[in-house]
């Protein structure tokens, strides 16, 4: 093979070597952009609960609670969410005997409504896995996690807000607690954290309950992709319970989300088609335009085989580059996508927020859109790419062994 | 065997239309053969038939006593590219390759060093006059320039026989008479074998014989 050939021949018909490259381009980029779209809006579901560690969380809301649902007395003061109802005994001890369970943690969170507004509230165990609401002794800002009673740690906006440090003091409900920490939330899973965090056993206290109170259960499974077997687990043995997951919060995104998922793979292989028909119309031709060099190469000698490779590697160039400039360009419409924020639908009865409190539920439910390109979606990119050029090149093959020189001489 | 060229009883149809018609010929090594004829006489589709670039639709066409009837195309190939060299009207060189790989071009399937092919190719352009054309387009140089280029790319493989298909057609009388005279020198001092399709009686008066052709039969 003479390789001088191949370049010549691409560059002698550079506008036709251009809308091969190009067309391959924009069918991978097309690929890898609709592809890594659809998976950052999947990770963005997903991020909130891969945060904390957990795969699923179980609650009790107050219409699905007997006798929980009766109207408070006074909204003043300390109170169970409507969507976090206390856990009867038999219902925890029905938790532990689930299937599946790598690990779980408990936790009680309240909201306190005063005349200046509502605050969230997460009584956590500290000697519980680190795992769910725990998992924020892991964002300490400044200071500590609270580990005795009395102690709170504080989310960093919040602390801002109010004025608050280490070594500050904060009243919950008439009772002054000290401020040992304070907490940097990661985003995403701003969206299921409170404002402060405190033992459980304060928690429990400012609720008046006995020591075994609490609203929440977070899991972690041995085997995530069973949470749909391990959800109808629960649901059948415990009854009015709500389980979330990630799957939950893709399911309230709708839209642009499902469209993605359920059609990526269908809307970029579209893409794709249309620059693989592109690239075998301008190939086939490329090669009517080229029968006459193909009749003098096979007079001079040139077996079926030569011309063949001579025309597969021609092609395999031109997709190769053009898959190259192609996983550049999905690079960059993904790394230009990362700048967009979305809402992240957090189900309701895991919003730690008050309805009342629209904007700020909002705000907290607002991340950057997670787009990346993974090593293996521009690896598959590229076999496209050469699968192309190699298909691509084996039926411009076909079609020339069946020129014949001499048909070939007399049609000039 | 003295023959280098023996076809027995050829005949070549498109559809209905009989264009060769029973042809049997013999072409001795070192001899050079005009093929004359007037247009659409079956010259070229003769010349096609006898070097194999075409198969006939009965007879038979052998080439230093290997019959090329009936071979598959990958065959007649390597046959071609060993055996056999060929000029035709139209220069038929590749735009996109320089003066001396269309010369090496029939070399370039061949396992053989880019230098050998180029120095190889270099030599037949200075036996041509050409050298200094070497790294020219097809598109930069004359008529004559052209045709001298494609004889060399026929000389490149060491052929036992160079088919020519009227190879001064294109050309003023005074190139043609230059390029004749390229073919004369090869077959005289070479010894090559030469089949050369003609309508020229002038030029054909120089062969050593002369085959007429006239509705597809040869007829002296």
């Amino acid at each position: 093979m003479y390789y001088p050939y191949i370049v010549k021949e691409l560059s002698y018909r550079h506008n036709r070597t251009m809308v091969n490259i190009f067309g391959i381009a924009v069918g991978i980029s097309l690929f890898i952009s609709i592809n890594a779209l659809s998976s950052a809006y999947k990770k963005a579901a997903q991020q909130p609960f891969q945060d904390i560690g957990a795969d699923l969380i179980v609650q009790r809301t107050a219409q699905q609670t007997e006798g929980s649902g009766r109207q408070p007395k006074s909204m003043w003061g300390i109170r169970l969410p409507f969507s976090n109802q206390l856990f009867p005994d038999a219902d925890i001890a029905a938790l532990k005997q689930i299937d599946g369970v790598e690990t779980s943690a408990y936790a009680l969170l309240l909201w306190e409504f005063t005349k200046a507004g509502f605050i969230t509230i997460m009584g956590v165990d500290v000697n519980q896995p680190s795992i769910g609401a725990l998992k924020a002794k892991n964002w300490i800002y400044k200071g500590r996690f609270p580990e005795k009673q009395g102690e709170i740690a504080v989310e960093k906006h919040f602390a801002k807000f109010k004025k608050l440090k280490p070594g500050t003091s904060f009243i919950i409900d008439k009772q002054t607690f000290q401020v040992v920490g304070t907490i940097e939330i990661k985003e995403g899973a701003q969206a299921v954290a409170p404002n402060i965090y405190m033992p459980i056993a304060n928690a429990q206290m400012l609720l008046g309950k006995e020591f075994s109170a609490i609203n929440l259960v977070y899991m972690r499974l041995n085997n995530p992709s069973l949470q749909n077997q391990i959800k109808s687990q629960i649901a059948s043995k415990i009854k009015g319970v709500s389980i979330n997951s990630s799957d939950s919060s893709l399911e309230l995104m709708g839209g642009v989300s499902m469209i993605s998922e359920k059609f990526a793979l269908i809307a970029s292989l579209t893409g794709l088609a249309g620059a693989i028909l592109l690239i075998m119309k301008t190939m086939i031709s490329n090669l009517v335009e080229r029968s006459h060099d193909i009749g003098i190469l096979k007079a001079l000698g040139w077996t079926k085989t030569d011309i063949q490779k001579q025309l597969m590697i021609e092609t395999l160039i031109q997709t190769i580059i053009g898959g190259s400039l192609g996983i550049l360009i999905g690079y960059l419409i993904s790394f230009g996508l990362g700048f967009l924020s979305i809402s992240i639908p957090v189900p309701a009865e895991m919003d730690f927020i008050p309805a009342m409190a629209r904007h700020a539920r909002d705000a907290n439910q607002i991340v950057r859109l997670p787009v990346s390109v993974s090593l293996s979606l521009a690896a598959s990119a590229m076999v496209i790419s050469i699968i192309t050029g190699g298909i691509t090149g084996f039926i411009l093959g076909q079609k020339t062994s069946k020129m014949k020189p001499a048909d070939i001489f007399r049609q000039l | 065997m003295n023959n280098i060229l023996t076809a027995t009883g050829l005949n070549k149809a498109f559809d209905n239309l009989e264009v060769v018609k029973d042809v049997s010929l013999t072409i001795k090594k070192g001899e050079f053969v005009c093929l004359v004829g007037k247009s659409g006489s079956g010259k070229t589709t003769l010349l096609s038939l006898l070097s194999g670039l075409e198969q006939p639709t009965s007879g038979e066409v052998s080439i230093n006593g290997t019959s090329i009837t009936n071979s598959l195309e990958n065959d007649l190939a390597l046959f071609r590219r060993k055996a056999i060299g060929f000029v035709f009207q139209s220069f038929n060189l590749i735009p996109t390759l320089s003066a001396w790989e269309n010369v090496a071009l029939p070399l370039f399937p061949v396992k053989m060093e880019k230098e050998k092919r180029q120095e190889r190719a270099m030599e037949l352009l200075g036996q041509m006059e050409i050298d200094h054309r070497a790294e020219h387009r097809p598109s930069a140089l004359s008529g004559g320039e052209k045709q001298r280029i494609a004889i060399a790319r026929a000389l490149v493989n060491y052929p036992e026989i160079i088919f020519a298909d009227e190879p001064t057609g294109n050309l003023d009388s005074e190139t043609g008479g230059a390029i004749m005279n390229i073919l004369k020198h090869l077959h005289k001092n070479r010894g090559l074998s030469i089949l050369m399709v003609s309508h020229d009686q002038e030029l054909a008066a120089s062969c050593d014989r002369i085959i007429h052709m006239k509705d597809g039969e040869v007829v002296s």
